[in-house]
């Protein structure tokens, strides 16, 4: 479903943020990205819907590449309605949440099936409040961004990327803003995600969630994938002294 | 000489048609200039570094140069390179030209102070570049822009009574004459000063109920919309 090849980014000419990275992704699969901060994850992640453009590498999406279009020996870039295209196809939940402030939860929800879909307002709003209903937000739809807790929020931006009906779902440290005790009902949703078979590229530093709902973990570091394989291996025996160091301090 | 405001009576007609043309420059040259400064606030965004350079110096000429030059510039300059128009055509110009450098850099601060992350959410759920300026950049930007925005709509009501200088009968103009031929300055200049009042206050007023208006999570959705959007039946 996902197939990331040779992938580097820089920023600049002195920061390296991803290395040469291959990861394949098989429909349906959960993969964890976990690893130190900057260590890469979120660049990946950003790569793969081309919010950040790769210094190198390709990126593909259900057989597509993504970005550019192929053939007569040169890539040439999309154009603008191109991308977006095959973003709406790329479900993205940001570590801070991108709500949009002066829209109701409900219509931040719809906003790409009216906008981008062109789909009427009365069926928008129809698979807008099922979907809420799925995020356990259902009444709450009426409400702006801004009076909505952290978790709550997080919810409806997963709402929202789920109304695309995505063919993947990036989720970008999505419990990283979260007060600890909100955490638990961002991920109870994103559970229940998985379990409807999305496929599901998540960065956390939320290794219970790794270990409890992934098919493999991926850690990386300086740019780099270091190891990976089910939870049970990775956190059971680690094999790279970084991956065990790394466990060391996060698995207090 | 003692004052006496009954004076100006039979001469209000004359100077609230005076007034009128104040108004028409302003608003015409006002609207050109948002337009104009819209699209170039755009430029100065862009990729270009071409057009963000060739705004970036436009803006340093106009906002940097008295608009009574422009005005000199336009109406008596021009012809010596073959272009010749009429007194309000050349207001038009040369109001334009001046507002246009100043609405350029007040809907700039607006269209950036949306977050960026916003923008790549609307990216991210497929939206192009056109749509997610008129969904997500601009319905902010507005609350962002109109205080300044206004601020400088009455600066240049009041600036376009450097139009009486190219002899356009606007409201300064106008005032001028009626004063030079009857002697009665503080008068006429007080009438005209009220009437400025009135047009200035009038915008304040609209700015007090754009902001009001503005604040979207107080003013809430529109019964209809909220309707719809709750899938409730129509009455009820």
């Amino acid at each position: 479903m996902i197939e990331v090849a040779g992938l580097t980014k820089r920023f600049g000419e002195s920061v390296q943020a991803l290395a040469g990275i291959d990861l394949t992704v098989q429909p349906g699969e959960v993969v964890c990205l976990i690893g130190p901060s900057g260590s890469g994850k979120s660049t990946l992640l950003r790569s793969i819907n081309f919010l950040e453009v790769p210094s190198s590498g390709l990126v593909r999406v259900a057989g597509k590449r993504v970005g550019f279009r192929e053939g007569g020996g040169r890539d040439r870039r999309l154009g603008g309605r191109e991308l977006a295209a095959q973003r709406a196809e790329i479900g993205m939940v940001f570590q801070l949440f991108h709500l949009w402030p002066h829209k109701t939860a409900l219509e931040n929800v719809i906003l790409g099936l009216v906008e981008v879909r062109g789909m009427a307002l009365a069926d928008a709003a129809r698979l807008g409040h099922e979907l809420m209903a799925k995020v356990d937000l259902a009444e709450k739809m009426d409400a702006y961004p801004e009076h909505l807790s952290g978790g709550q929020r997080q919810r409806v931006a997963i709402a929202r990327a789920l109304a695309m009906r995505p063919k993947v779902m990036l989720f970008d440290e999505p419990t990283s803003a979260l007060d600890p005790e909100l955490v638990g009902e961002v991920l109870a949703v994103m559970e229940k995600v998985a379990a409807e078979g999305m496929t599901m590229v998540v960065a956390t530093h939320e290794m219970g969630f790794a270990r409890r709902v992934s098919d493999r973990v991926v850690f990386m570091d300086q740019g780099r994938i270091i190891e990976q394989g089910p939870p049970e291996q990775i956190f059971g025996s680690a094999q790279s002294e970084r991956l065990k160091r790394f466990l060391d301090r996060v698995l207090v | 000489m003692n004052i006496d405001f009954g004076f100006v009576i039979p001469y209000l007609p004359i100077l609230f048609k005076a007034a009128g043309m104040t108004i028409v420059i302003t608003v015409l040259s006002q609207a050109i200039g948002t337009v104009l400064g819209f699209f170039f606030a755009l430029a100065r965004m862009s990729n270009s570094a071409i057009l963000r350079g060739a705004v970036w110096t436009y803006v340093l000429i106009f906002r940097g140069t008295p608009m009574l030059l422009h005005l000199f510039y336009v109406y008596y300059a021009a012809p010596a390179v073959g272009i010749t128009l009429e007194p309000f055509t050349a207001a038009i110009v040369a109001m334009s030209l001046s507002t246009t450098a100043y609405n350029c850099e007040i809907l700039r601060a607006g269209l950036q102070a949306v977050p960026r992350g916003q923008i790549e959410a609307a990216q991210a759920v497929g939206m192009t570049w056109p749509r997610i300026l008129r969904t997500i950049v601009i319905p902010q930007a507005l609350r962002v822009i109109i205080v300044p925005y206004m601020t400088n709509f009455i600066s240049h009501t009041k600036g376009s009574s450097l139009a009486s200088v190219i002899t356009v009968p606007e409201l300064m103009l106008t005032a001028q004459m009626i004063y030079s031929s009857t002697y009665r300055a503080i008068e006429i200049l007080t009438a005209a000063g009220a009437i400025y009042l009135i047009l200035t206050s009038a915008l304040s007023l609209a700015q007090l109920w754009l902001e009001r208006w503005l604040r979207y999570d107080e003013r809430g959705l529109s019964r209809r919309r909220r309707r719809a959007l709750l899938l409730l039946p129509r009455h009820g």
